[in-house]
């Protein structure tokens, strides 16, 4: 492919996820925001959370598994009692791996 | 965040490191989706450099795959304009990180707003719930997490289909299962429960009508508003 498209490419997407990212940390962290605004934001990464694993568990790679038979989901139950008793992101996720193996191996 | 500064408060260079360990999982995650991309952008005609940089300097996976998928049969402006819509989330996500980011240097906030993504961002909103996030730990999250996107997309790309599929080692369940656990971390009360619930219900119906990442954008904002406005 032409060399100054990618780099141009590159360089565009570098900056306007650069922009996207960093202007709201750079106004909104100068001001005391008002209660309800940052109540409202308080529940944004516990909603944001169970919206991703809705659909990593219930439609991953934009397929739906609307089933029991789906290893996803039944991996997602030893992934959370994991971290519910040991309180580690790194174990949970390296037993949820090995609990999704073992669910995708048994259900074919 | 309130960061103490007594004498027995930990050194920046180990609360970096607590960070690093943290962002473990997202390291995991983000070495075989690194490579995946190292290996399309290879065969869309990048070059090693071009694959490499590319990762290095946008950190943005779905926004990435999608540059490349358009690319080569729409033109450099519609490309651009499709991943800056893709990646508006993180508005909100940069939104919702500021508050514990007051005080903290300009170019402190900027690398860390570098490395701003989903799975950082949950980490790190996670971390901060519990109270013990700074803005060191959320360097180290942020510095791992880097490294394992531009690793992964060099490995990918140098090897190109060498390495074989790294799906069959279950490594695409990392990001899902560490996303579980940082949810499970996330329910401390009826509110946050209820919050979940209403969450999960809206993404999964929104993303009947709407691509995956403005369902997922709408759900939160939809929870977040009923958790407001409701007594």
């Amino acid at each position: 492919m032409e060399p100054t498209i990618v780099w141009s490419l590159i360089a565009g997407m570098a900056l306007t996820n650069i922009i996207v990212r960093a202007t709201p940390v750079a106004v909104m962290s100068r001001f005391e925001l008002p209660e309800a605004l940052r109540r409202w934001l308080s529940y944004v990464p516990v909603s944001v959370m169970s919206a991703m694993v809705a659909l990593e568990v219930f439609k991953p790679s934009d397929q739906w598994r609307v089933t029991l038979a789906n290893p996803y989901l039944l991996a997602a139950i030893p992934t959370a009692l994991v971290y519910r008793f040991t309180r580690s992101f790194l174990g949970a996720t390296i037993a949820g791996i090995g609990a999704f193996l073992a669910f995708r191996y048994l259900l074919g | 965040m309130p960061e103490t500064t007594g004498s027995l408060s930990p050194t920046s260079a180990s609360r970096f490191l607590r960070g690093v360990r943290l962002g473990m999982p997202v390291f995991l995650g983000y070495m075989p989706l690194g490579m995946a991309f190292g290996l399309m952008a290879v065969a869309a005609g990048f070059t090693v450099a071009q694959a490499t940089a590319c990762s290095a300097l946008v950190i943005a996976g779905a926004g990435q795959y999608l540059a490349i998928r358009m690319i080569a049969a729409g033109g450099l402006a519609t490309t651009l304009i499709a991943v800056g819509v893709v990646n508006l989330r993180y508005l909100l996500f940069s939104a919702s990180i500021a508050p514990h980011l007051s005080g903290v240097p300009p170019w402190q906030q900027g690398l860390l707003a570098f490395t701003l993504t989903d799975e950082t961002f949950a980490i790190n909103a996670a971390d901060a719930r519990e109270g013990r996030a700074d803005r060191f730990s959320m360097l180290g999250v942020g510095a791992i997490s880097w490294v394992g996107w531009t690793l992964g997309t060099l490995i990918g790309s140098l090897a190109g289909s060498a390495i074989g599929d790294p799906n069959a080692w279950g490594v695409g369940f990392a990001l899902p299962a560490m996303f579980t656990a940082l949810l499970v971390g996330q329910l401390t009360g009826k509110r946050e429960y209820v919050a979940a619930a209403l969450a999960a219900g809206s993404a999964l119906a929104l993303s009947l009508f709407v691509q995956r990442d403005w369902a997922l954008v709408a759900a939160a904002i939809v929870a977040a508003t009923v958790m407001t406005v409701a007594p």
